[in-house]
């Protein structure tokens, strides 16, 4: 049978590892997920609650915001791949990467758990601020509403039709949330450590990013691997463009987010007109990874600060929780 | 769009980007720039976007100084500009309170945050030998950390120090004259030297805490172990970091006498301290912190590896303390021969604890008989290779606990009659005789080697040198007396050793401007000059002071028991140490300790928030030879800092002279560290870095360790293999893929359609060879050595420019 990483699949299906995987990329990648597994006890998160209270009142805003956003999102993650794509991977390796993404997510929440319960922050308003508050109920819109059509109906993975539909769900999950809205998210906690505020919480953020990093990979390479399997779906050139436009709706929800977030002022001195511009930078970069052209042509990141994320970190370990140690 | 500013006083102005760019032009004045408009161009740049519709003038300063920060990593240049705003900006706001350093005193002295000796010195004097100009030798990041943490601030936290009234007050709490105070200022002020962090918060002040790291020992009771608990935590209170060792605590399963039942062991009461530790760490301005240290010969050892773990029972992990082992040589020689491990309970092997060199041996292997004739009641037999290599596991996991060398520590106690050494300290550079009533305490000063070059920078200035360890060596002397001690144990090792540290950072920046590669036979020879050096200079200029002052308590009983040492009286049992000077070499901008430089460009994670720290000697050197632009720049960032792989500089610098750390071999760092240690009276603290690919070879680089005679080793770096996403850089994840660009359309998918020069059939299949060729080498050699190929300097290779790194021919 000719296999593709989509299809229908019984419990009784790829229950076996292959010496020699039919997607070597998810074995690798599994692998690099194994490697920075981490848990939440290893920061010392409750160092920052002093520095918590000096935070000014948009920092506050801006901090609770993100950190409400994460708990929830996180778990949404979770369903959309549970409930969407997930028993329709064919591949054991496939598999395990998904679900070694499904577990860190775990951790995920975990944390950002920790993070509400550490510093006080009203936790039934923070799980439903991602609802609450009107424009970002937009962005989880998006994907929710989306993914619902997906997952109620019901796919037929062996049509084209089938494939087209996990794809999109693929896209909206770890590209559109993971690879746009989160990293949308990551910029203000790396703010806030570049004013010196909230270093250990951010240290963890730094954590999730690695982490998200190789989900987003997860997603690119399943989409790849999807298009390469199934060439009919770039014939369908209002597939495409349909595909191209929710990536561009995502951008232009996350915009008028930090629009709104941001007004008239800065916080940790970012602008609005600085955010906008990193996130057309970062759309433009998941445009390309895709094969799509860029949209905005921008090719460099405005947020210069988050070149201190690129490269070698040296910790004053006594001073602040470390990212640098590797697991094995 | 139109921008409003918001004055101070609430009226508001149209915002006028003249006014900035004259502000710019202000702080460029007096600089020695190629093209001051371009500079202006490119900080305005940055800027407008940053400038929100209405913004207020202070904040306006601020995001002119985000601006310029953001271009640090372009040139250097850009770090004196921030340097330059940042002094502005601080200078602004205490003109504001304090007119004159005679205020700042009035208002100190008010507020009760300044001693009332200070009040001896001549005020006058003192302000006109300030020298402002010394501002501009402060860098960037070093002036930040200034200003968050070490500026004064008073009662309503407000910023009431400059920094040169910072070293003044700091030289004021040291020097005992008007003379010596200014002597101090004038060598602090020029970063010659600098104190350790707890001398630079709180000389001079009311909360007179001189001493960086306190060393204590537990006794096998519980009335001990609360005892240090309560001694932990005023220590902890005042900011200094604590070494305890927990060796004697009897292990798991050890019979309690008065009760008649089994003891629950160390691991247990150490949680105590992670307890305690952790909630004075809450407030203060920088984290107190402790470590744990324990012979590896005991039997709770497994327990006290996992003590960093982070999953398991909560009880029985300590995520705020760190560990250390105390290794007996008998140890690491079973290790290297592959003889068996035997561990034992100090409660029925208490003999062991005390025991060091030869003497160790002999009681470890009576023991060793003694068990193997069924004679103990408790004890384990492990082999010894699986046991170190478990250890070195967990070091790599958690970073703990860290590797010292107890013999070797205690062959040069100069005081073995006091006590014995006990353990080492939280940075491992201590090694000081202490008891359970006599806790160590050291007080530690670093000169930067950086700033004792000669002029046509060829040598070491011996001459400057041995100046500013005398001023040291007198002004850390003066310091005991004046320290306020959070301990009666504490107080009593102080009066009785009198013992110093005086230690080194800047030495890899002055290799660098020396030319020596710290990769070189050379750096070590010269390792071991400073180090003799030193320690030449400090004991003759404590021997005057026993002179002058008298030798140290001690020295004095034993000579008047008629048991006298068989040196000559000098003031101090030990004066060196060689400590990591993680915060104070951030302050003068330079190499931390004996290390060299972690990469040319990095990022830094420290309470004062992340900065990026750029190899400042390798800019100047590549623009000298006219090969500094943004492309380099970015190439160095893309390499990870690295200079090697970059092809062409060959022959255009010295690359040897730019290796980072994990590119010298962890042999050669242990060399450099050994050749130093041979002078150092207490230990030198050396972190080693290693490369990923060399991790399997760490049992090796500790056996050498411990041949090469090194007293302490402290962290153990290994390069991290996965990262995030890189952040401010392309990275080709999709490869020799189309993805949707798979098809041809007017989707916007990237294909032939989307570049203006369309290319013809013969092109076409040009690029199809070459997209098969490429996908072939991805085959053969991976992703990652093709996106690298196909990302470099397409220039370089007169061949195949795809190829260059994987031909043979250019490798």
């Amino acid at each position: 049978m000719s296999t593709k990483l989509i299809g229908r699949t019984s419990v009784r299906d790829n229950i076996k590892l292959s010496e020699d995987p039919s997607y070597p990329i998810f074995k690798e990648l599994y692998e690099k997920q194994k490697k920075v597994v981490w848990f939440p006890e290893e920061l010392n998160i409750q160092q920052d609650a002093l520095d918590y209270h000096s935070l000014t009142d948009d920092e506050k805003e801006l901090f609770d915001t993100a950190v409400g956003y994460f708990c929830s999102s996180e778990l949404l993650v979770q369903n959309v791949l549970v409930n969407s794509f997930f028993p329709l991977l064919t591949d054991p390796h496939a598999k395990m990467s998904f679900s070694t993404q499904l577990f860190m997510e775990n951790i995920h929440s975990d944390f950002f758990e920790i993070v509400l319960q550490s510093f006080g922050l009203d936790r039934e308003k923070m799980y439903d601020v991602a609802f609450d508050d009107p424009i970002l109920r937009k962005k989880q819109d998006l994907i929710v509403d989306e993914i619902d059509k997906i997952s109620h109906g019901k796919i037929n993975p062996e049509t084209l039709e089938g494939q087209k539909q996990v794809l999109r769900a693929i896209l909206l999950n770890n590209i559109v949330l993971e690879g746009i809205f989160f990293y949308s998210s990551f910029a203000h906690f790396f703010a806030l450590k570049d004013m010196a505020k909230m270093k250990n919480v951010v240290s963890g953020v730094e954590l999730v990013l690695i982490d998200e990093s190789l989900h987003l990979q997860n997603g690119i390479e399943a989409i790849l691997i999807m298009l390469d399997e199934n060439p009919e779906i770039v014939e369908d050139t209002e597939y495409v463009q349909d595909i191209r436009n929710v990536i561009l709706e995502g951008t232009s929800l996350e915009i008028e987010y930090v629009k709104h977030q941001f007004g008239d002022r800065t916080i940790l001195g970012i602008s609005s007109g600085e955010m906008e511009r990193y996130l057309k930078y970062i759309t433009d970069r998941r445009l390309q990874e895709l094969g799509f052209q860029q949209e905005f042509h921008i090719n460099e990141n405005p947020l210069r600060f988050l070149q201190k994320e690129d490269v070698k970190k040296l910790i004053n370990f006594f001073e602040v929780s470390s990212t640098e140690y590797t697991n094995y | 769009m139109k921008r409003t500013v918001i004055k101070r006083d609430g009226t508001e102005e149209p915002f006028r980007t003249q006014k900035i760019i004259n502000a710019i032009f202000e702080i460029i004045q007096g600089l020695e720039v190629e093209d001051d408009y371009e500079i202006v161009f490119k900080i305005m740049k940055e800027l407008d976007l940053k400038v929100p519709k209405r913004v207020a003038t202070e904040e306006l300063d601020q995001l002119v100084l985000k601006a310029i920060e953001q271009l640090i990593p372009k040139h250097p240049v850009y770090d004196t500009l921030a340097t330059r705003q940042l002094l502005k900006i601080i200078d602004k706001d205490i003109n504001r309170r304090l007119d004159h350093f005679r205020d700042y005193l009035a208002r100190g002295f008010e507020e009760n945050l300044l001693d009332e000796s200070l009040k001896e010195f001549d005020f006058e004097l003192l302000a006109n030998s300030l020298n402002f100009d010394r501002d501009g030798l402060l860098g960037y990041f070093g002036l930040t950390t200034l200003k968050d943490r070490y500026l004064m601030r008073d009662r309503d936290d407000q910023i009431i120090e400059k920094p040169q009234w910072f070293f003044m007050r700091v030289a004021m709490g040291i020097g005992n004259s008007n003379g010596e105070v200014i002597k101090i200022y004038n060598k602090l002020s020029k970063l010659e030297y600098l104190h350790s962090t707890p001398t630079l918060f709180n000389s001079g002040t009311t909360t007179a805490q001189y001493s960086s790291c306190y060393v204590s020992v537990i006794d096998d009771s519980l009335d001990s172990i609360m005892d240090k608990a309560r001694e932990t935590a005023f220590l902890a209170k005042y900011a200094g970091g604590v070494g305890t060792d927990v060796t004697r605590i009897r292990a798991t399963g050890s019979n309690i006498k008065s009760l008649n039942a089994p003891s629950s062991g160390a691991i247990p009461f150490i949680k105590i301290f992670d307890t305690l530790v952790n909630s004075i760490q809450q407030g203060g301005r920088r984290r107190s912190s402790q470590v744990m240290s324990m012979q590896p010969w005991h039997l709770d050892i497994d327990g006290f590896l996992d003590l960093r773990e982070t999953t398991g029972n909560a009880y029985f992990r300590t995520p705020s303390l760190n560990t250390s082992l105390w290794m007996p040589d008998e140890m690491m020689r079973r290790i290297k021969e592959g003889e068996p491990l035997y561990f034992f309970d100090p409660g029925e092997c208490p003999e062991l604890v005390d025991a060091v060199g030869d003497d160790f041996r002999a009681k470890y292997e009576k023991r060793i008989e003694q068990a193997e004739a069924g004679g103990l009641k408790q004890f384990d037999k492990r082999d010894s290779k699986n046991f170190f290599k478990k250890y070195l596991f967990k070091l790599a996991k958690t970073g703990h606990p860290w590797l010292i060398f107890k013999d070797e520590h205690n062959r040069h106690n100069p005081c073995p009659e006091y006590s014995v050494i006990n353990s080492s300290n939280l940075c491992t550079e201590i090694s000081i005789p202490n008891h359970s009533d006599s806790t160590a305490v050291c007080t530690l000063a670093s000169v930067n080697l950086s700033k004792h070059l000669t002029d046509d920078e060829s040598d070491i200035d011996w001459d400057k040198f041995e100046d500013t360890l005398e001023t040291m060596t007198r002004g850390l002397d003066n310091v005991l007396d004046k320290n306020f001690y959070p301990s009666e144990p504490a107080e009593k090792n102080t009066m009785d050793l009198r013992p110093l540290g005086i230690g080194l950072m800047g030495f890899a920046e002055a290799l660098v401007d020396l030319g020596i590669p710290y990769d070189s036979e050379e750096a070590v020879i010269l390792a071991r000059k400073i180090g003799a050096f030193m320690r030449k200079v400090t004991y003759r200029t404590s021997q005057q002071l026993a002179e002058e002052r008298g030798a140290f308590e001690h020295y004095r009983e034993m000579k008047e028991a008629g048991s006298p040492y068989d040196y000559k009286p000098r003031r101090n049992a030990v004066l060196l140490a060689i400590a990591p000077t993680a915060s104070i070499s951030i302050i003068s901008g330079t190499t931390s300790s004996i290390d060299s430089y972690f990469s040319n460009l990095y990022s830094r994670d420290t309470l004062s928030g992340k900065h990026i720290v750029i190899n400042r000697q390798l800019i100047e050197d590549l623009e000298e030879k006219g090969h500094w632009s943004d492309e380099m720049a970015q190439k160095i960032k893309a390499n990870n800092g690295s200079v090697q792989p970059i092809q062409e500089l060959d022959g255009v610098i010295n690359k040897d002279l730019y290796k980072t750390a994990y590119e010298i071999h962890p042999e050669r760092q242990i060399d450099i560290a050994a050749a130093f240690q041979e002078s150092i009276d207490q230990s030198v603290s050396k972190s080693l870095y290693i490369a990923e690919r060399m991790r399997d070879d760490m049992e090796e680089f500790y056996l050498y360790a411990w041949e090469k005679k090194l007293k302490s080793t402290y962290y153990c770096f290994i390069d991290k293999v996965v990262k995030g996403e890189k952040y401010t850089e392309e990275v080709n994840k999709r490869g020799s893929r189309k993805g949707f660009g798979a098809v041809s359309s007017d989707t916007g998918s990237e294909s032939s359609n989307g570049t203006s020069s369309k290319p013809g059939k013969e092109e076409q299949e040009s690029v199809s060879d070459r997209e098969e060729l490429e996908a072939r080498a991805r085959e053969k050699f991976g992703d990652e050595v093709v996106d690298q190929a196909l990302n470099a300097d397409a220039g370089s290779c007169p061949t195949d420019p795809m190829l260059q790194k994987i031909c043979p021919s250019c490798e």
